[in-house]
C-alpha cells in the first residue's frame, strides 16, 4: 500500500498534534521576515498530461499552485494539514495529499488532478458509478476520493469492499456517505456483489 | 400509498455531474480580478481584556491594505448572540478564538503574516468551562446579569416544561430510578472551511456566502451593516455542508464586507481548520440529571429531568435537551439551564437538542427494562409517545411499525441477549436500539416557476443545497405536479438576485416548506396554462407562490428507531459497529436515492459522536486540545460499517406529496442505540460520551 494513512502520518510526524496544543496565532510565533521578499523558483511539472511552467513561492503548497495559479479548483482545501484527504491528487501515480506538499517539490514529476480524469468528453466509470451510487452529498471531499479510488483500481483492478475502505481511510467524509463511495468504487470495478446492486 | 410518476423513483441528482468532474463551483473557488486575501488573529486566552493593542508592526508590512480591531470597527453581529451585543470584535475576549483583528492583504500569506505583527497586551481574566461550575457563587461574570443565560423575555430563569405533577407520578411509581449522563462539545467539522468573499460596486454589496440560508444571511447582513436590503446579494451556488452552523449570516461575512469596503477592492476572507473548530460553533455540551418512576409492569408514571448545556460565553441557540417527548407519560418535568462558559460557542449541529438527550434518555430507559426483566424492543412499544405531549394527535405516526419492522430486519430476537455482558470474551458481542422523532414542520417559504415557450420551466427556488441533494427534490417535485420530465425543469438556485425568499436550509425543513411552495407554484401554472395556453415566442407564463401553511390541532412529526449490534474488545476497549439497521418514517420518500445516503450519513455520523468525538480542554488553561478532524476522530471509511435502511412511508395529508421532514432524525437515535449496545455487550455502562476505549477499560476494571 503505498498510500499513507491519516494515522500514520500524524503518528509519524507528531507535529500536527503539537500544534494544536499552541495557542491561536500566539505572540511567540516564530518572528516573521519584514523584508517582504520571498524566495522563488521555476519549476517544470506535468498536469494531467500537459507540461506547465512557472515561478513559485519556495512556501507555497502544491494545492496552491493547482487551486490558485493554474486555476484547477477540483481539488479542494479541507484542513490544510494533511488530515482531511479533500486536496488529494496523484503524483506519479501514487496519491498524496497536495496541501502537504511544496510545489517545487513537484519539479519534474506528473501530477493528475480530477479535471484529468475524464478524457475526450467521456467519463471515467468512476465518475459514472460515483454519480449512480450518490456518492457526493456536498461534494467537497469528492474530487479527493475519486483520485484516491483511481490510485486503488490503478493497482488493484478488483478491490473487495475491505481493499477500497483500506485505500480510501484518508480521504473524510463529514457527511458520512461512506457506503455510498464503497458502493460506486465497487461498481466501478464491476465486484459489487449482486446483491448490494439491489439495494435502493 | 398511491404511486406517483416522479416522485418516489430513484433518481440521481440533477448536478451530480458537477460534483465529480471537479466544475462544481465552491465559494472557495472564486478568484475575483484585483481580490485581496484576509485572516483573523484571534484570542489566545479563554477570557481577557485587551490593555492595548498596537497594529503599527502589521500596518507596515508590505502588501497589508486594512486592519480591523475593535478600536477602529463596533459593528454589531445581530446573530451572534440573541440576548447580548456581540460586537465582531469583543473586548474582553470571552474563549480561546474570539476574534481580535481582521487583516486583508494582497495575498494570503502576507495577511497571515500581518496577523503575527500585530501586538496585543491581554489581562488575563479568571475563566469557568463547566456549566454547573459556572452557575456557582464566586464564578467569574462572563455576561452582565450572571451565567444563567436569560430567556427570550430576559429573566435569569431556566427553560421548564411541565405536564401533570411529577411528585404524584413519583408517589405512584413502584420503583424509582435515577442517574446522569453527560456530551462534550463536538464541531460540526464541515468539509468546506469557512470562507467569504465581498464586492462593492458603488453602494452595492454582493457576498459569495458558504450559507445554509442565502435569505437569512441576506437579511441579517443588510441589517448589521445598515444596508438597504435591495442593495445587497447574496449568492452560493455550492456549499460544502454545514450540518447547522452555517445557518445564520457569519461575522467573518460582515467583517468580509467591511474590509473590501475600506480597501476599495474585492476581499475573500479564508479560515483555517483550526479556526474553523473553535471560532464559529459546535454542539452543546451537556450534563443531565433524569429521574424515572415506573410500575412494576413497565408502566412509566414520571419522567424528570434537570439538564445543564454549556453555550459558551455568546448566546447562539437553543441549548435545549430533547428526547424525554418520545415517552408517552402523565406526569414530566424538565427544567434546562443553558449557561455561560468560556468554551467556544455552542449552537446547532444536526439535530440540536436531540442525539445527546436521546442518549441520556434512552441509556436510563434501557436500564429500567433491564431491571424490570423487559425486553428494551417490548418496553418501548410500550411506552412509545402516541399523541405529541400525551395530548395532541399526530397527522401520522410510523413509531410502532419503525421498531417492530427495525426489530425483524435486525434479527432483534437473535442477536440482543437478556443478561448483559455474557460470554466469555474478550471480544463480546452485544445489541442495542434506541427511537426518536422530530419536528417536521410546515411553515413559510416561496416558488416562482416561469415557463418558456420551448417548454422549460424555470423554478427559482433560494435554496443552496447543502449536499441533501434539495435541488433536485425542487426539480422532482416540480415535474409530479407539472406532469412533465424532468429534464423540462430547470432549478435556479442560491442567489438571492434571481431567486425568491426561502427558508433556510436548517431544520430538514426545505422539502416540506419550500417543496410545497413549489407545488403550489406547480398548481397555479397549470391554471394559467389552462387559461390562457401555452407561451409563444418570447412571452412567458409566471407563478409565484408564498405559502406558510398550518395545521390545525394536530402535531406533524417524523419517527425513527434504529437498531446496532457491537463487537466489544474487552481487553482494548475497542468497539466495532457490526450490524445496524435504520428504520425510518418520513412520510412518503420523494427521492429513495438520495433519502437512503441520508439515512446512512446521519446514522454514521452518530456513531463517531457516540465513540469518538470530543472537543477536549485543558482545565487548567481553558485551552482547546483536539480542534482538527485527527483530534476529533470523526468516523473514516475503516470505521464505518453498512447502514441498512427501511423506509415506513405512512400516508400523511400534509406537506408535498405527504412527505415529511428526513435530514436530522437519521442522527438522533444513533448515538443511543450504539451506547445500548455496548451496554449489553459488556453488561457495564458508560454515561459520559463519547465512549472511548479508555471509559470502557475503566467501568470494565
Amino acid at each position: 500500500m503505498s498510500k499513507i494513512s491519516r494515522r500514520r502520518f500524524f503518528e509519524g510526524t507528531g507535529a500536527g498534534i503539537v500544534a494544536t496544543a499552541v495557542p491561536l496565532n500566539g505572540q511567540q510565533v516564530r518572528p516573521a521576515a519584514q523584508s517582504g521578499e520571498t524566495p522563488r523558483t521555476t519549476i517544470q511539472f506535468t498536469v494531467n498530461g500537459k507540461l506547465q511552467k512557472i515561478e513559485v513561492e519556495d512556501r507555497w503548497t502544491l494545492v496552491e499552485v493547482l487551486r490558485d495559479h493554474l486555476g484547477l479548483t477540483g481539488a479542494k482545501i479541507g484542513c490544510d494539514r494533511g488530515e482531511c484527504g479533500a486536496c488529494t491528487v496523484l503524483l506519479d501515480g501514487k496519491p498524496v495529499y497536495s496541501c502537504s506538499q511544496l510545489a517545487v517539490w513537484a519539479h519534474g514529476r506528473s501530477i493528475e488532478t480530477v479535471e484529468g480524469l475524464s478524457a475526450n468528453g467521456q467519463l471515467d466509470p468512476l465518475q459514472e458509478a460515483f454519480i449512480e451510487h450518490d456518492g457526493p452529498q456536498c461534494g467537497f471531499c469528492t474530487s479527493g476520493q475519486l483520485m484516491s479510488a483511481k490510485a486503488l483500481l490503478n493497482h488493484n483492478p478488483h478491490p473487495t469492499a475491505d481493499d477500497v475502505r483500506h485505500a480510501m481511510t484518508g480521504n473524510i467524509c463529514r457527511c458520512s456517505n461512506y457506503n455510498r463511495y464503497v458502493e460506486s468504487v465497487l461498481a466501478a470495478a464491476g465486484t459489487l456483489s449482486a446483491s448490494a446492486r439491489r439495494k435502493a | 400509498m398511491n404511486t406517483l410518476k416522479t416522485v418516489g423513483h430513484a433518481s440521481p441528482r440533477i448536478d451530480a455531474l458537477k460534483r465529480v468532474t471537479g466544475t462544481a463551483t465552491y465559494t472557495g473557488d472564486i478568484r475575483l480580478p484585483g481580490m485581496l486575501y484576509a485572516r483573523v488573529l484571534r484570542s489566545p486566552h479563554p477570557h481577557a481584556r485587551i490593555r492595548r493593542i498596537d497594529v503599527s508592526r502589521a500596518q507596515a508590512l508590505p502588501g497589508v491594505k486594512v486592519i480591523l480591531t475593535h478600536e477602529n470597527c463596533d459593528t454589531v453581529w445581530g446573530s451572534g448572540d440573541t440576548r447580548n451585543k456581540r460586537y465582531l470584535f469583543n473586548n474582553p475576549v470571552r474563549f480561546a478564538g474570539d476574534a481580535v483583528a481582521a487583516v486583508a492583504a494582497v495575498d494570503r500569506h502576507t495577511a497571515e503574516e500581518a496577523t503575527r505583527l500585530i501586538q496585543v497586551d491581554y489581562e488575563t481574566l479568571p475563566f469557568v468551562l463547566d456549566p454547573e461550575d459556572a452557575l456557582k457563587s464566586g464564578a467569574v461574570e462572563i455576561q452582565p446579569g450572571g451565567n444563567l443565560s436569560p430567556d427570550n423575555q430576559g429573566r435569569h430563569e431556566p427553560e421548564v416544561y411541565k405536564r401533570g405533577n411529577v411528585d404524584e407520578g413519583l408517589r405512584a411509581a413502584d420503583r424509582i430510578f435515577e442517574d446522569h449522563y453527560t456530551s462534550p462539545h463536538i464541531n460540526n467539522a464541515q468539509l468546506e472551511p469557512r470562507v467569504s468573499i465581498a464586492e462593492w460596486q458603488g453602494d452595492q454589496l454582493t457576498v459569495h456566502a458558504s450559507t445554509q440560508g442565502i435569505s437569512n444571511c441576506h437579511t441579517e447582513i443588510a441589517r448589521d451593516l445598515k444596508l438597504k436590503p435591495e442593495n445587497v446579494r447574496v449568492i452560493c451556488q455550492f456549499m460544502g455542508g454545514g450540518f447547522g452552523n452555517k445557518n445564520q449570516c457569519h461575522d467573518f461575512d460582515l467583517m468580509t464586507a467591511i474590509l473590501a469596503k475600506q480597501a476599495g477592492a474585492p476581499v475573500k476572507l479564508e479560515f483555517t481548520r483550526k479556526e474553523d473548530f473553535l471560532a464559529v460553533h459546535g454542539r452543546w455540551p451537556t450534563k443531565q440529571y433524569y429521574k424515572v418512576g415506573v410500575k412494576n409492569d413497565g408502566t412509566l408514571t414520571a419522567i424528570q429531568l434537570r439538564g445543564y448545556s454549556g453555550m459558551g460565553p455568546y448566546r447562539k441557540g437553543t441549548g435545549g435537551i430533547a428526547g424525554i417527548e418520545i415517552y408517552q407519560c402523565p406526569h414530566v418535568e424538565r427544567a434546562v439551564y443553558p449557561v455561560y462558559t468560556n468554551m467556544a460557542v455552542s449552537a446547532n449541529l444536526r439535530g440540536p437538542d436531540f442525539p445527546q438527550g436521546v442518549f441520556g434518555v434512552e441509556s436510563l430507559m434501557d436500564d429500567v427494562a433491564y431491571a424490570l426483566k423487559l425486553d428494551p424492543v417490548e418496553f418501548r412499544l410500550k411506552n412509545m409517545t402516541r399523541k405529541f405531549n400525551d395530548e395532541t394527535p399526530y397527522t401520522s405516526n410510523g413509531l410502532e411499525e419503525c421498531i417492530r419492522r427495525g426489530a425483524e430486519a435486525f434479527d432483534w430476537k437473535k442477536r440482543w441477549h437478556a443478561a448483559p455482558g455474557e460470554g466469555a470474551g474478550p471480544v463480546k458481542r452485544g445489541a442495542g436500539m434506541a427511537m426518536g422523532s422530530f419536528f417536521s414542520s410546515l411553515g413559510r417559504s416561496s416558488a416562482v416557476i416561469d415557463l418558456d415557450s420551448r417548454g422549460m420551466y424555470h423554478v427559482h427556488v433560494g435554496v443552496t443545497d447543502i449536499g441533501t441533494a434539495a435541488k433536485t427534490t425542487m426539480a422532482l417535485i416540480a415535474a409530479e405536479e407539472l406532469g412533465v420530465p424532468l429534464d423540462k425543469i430547470d432549478i435556479i438556485w442560491g442567489d438571492t438576485g434571481r431567486c425568491p425568499y426561502s427558508v433556510g436550509e436548517s431544520g430538514s425543513r426545505t422539502t416540506t416548506h419550500t417543496g410545497y411552495a413549489v407545488v403550489q407554484a406547480a398548481k397555479d401554472l397549470k391554471k394559467q396554462i389552462a387559461e390562457r395556453g401555452l407561451p409563444q415566442g418570447d412571452a412567458m407564463l409566471t407563478a409565484t407562490a408564498n405559502t406558510n401553511p398550518t395545521i390545525p390541532g394536530a402535531a406533524r412529526y417524523s419517527f425513527v428507531a434504529h437498531f446496532a449490534e457491537v463487537e466489544v474488545d474487552t481487553e482494548m476497549g475497542h468497539v466495532r459497529v457490526t450490524k445496524y439497521v435504520a428504520a425510518h418514517d418520513s412520510g412518503r420518500v420523494v427521492n429513495p436515492l438520495t433519502a437512503t445516503s441520508q439515512v446512512k450519513g446521519g446514522a454514521t455520523m452518530g456513531m463517531g459522536m457516540a465513540l469518538h468525538e470530543e472537543l477536549l480542554y485543558d482545565r487548567a488553561t481553558g485551552l482547546p486540545l483536539t480542534a482538527g478532524y485527527y483530534g476529533a476522530r470523526v468516523i473514516t471509511h475503516r470505521d464505518a460499517p453498512e447502514v441498512e435502511v427501511l423506509w415506513i412511508e405512512t400516508e400523511d395529508a400534509y406537506g408535498p406529496f405527504g412527505a415529511k421532514t428526513l435530514g436530522e432524525p437519521t442522527i438522533i437515535p444513533s448515538v443511543a442505540a450504539v451506547a445500548n449496545a455496548i451496554y449489553n455487550a459488556i453488561g457495564k455502562r458508560v454515561r459520559d460520551l463519547p465512549i472511548t476505549r479508555d471509559k470502557i477499560l475503566g467501568v470494565l476494571a
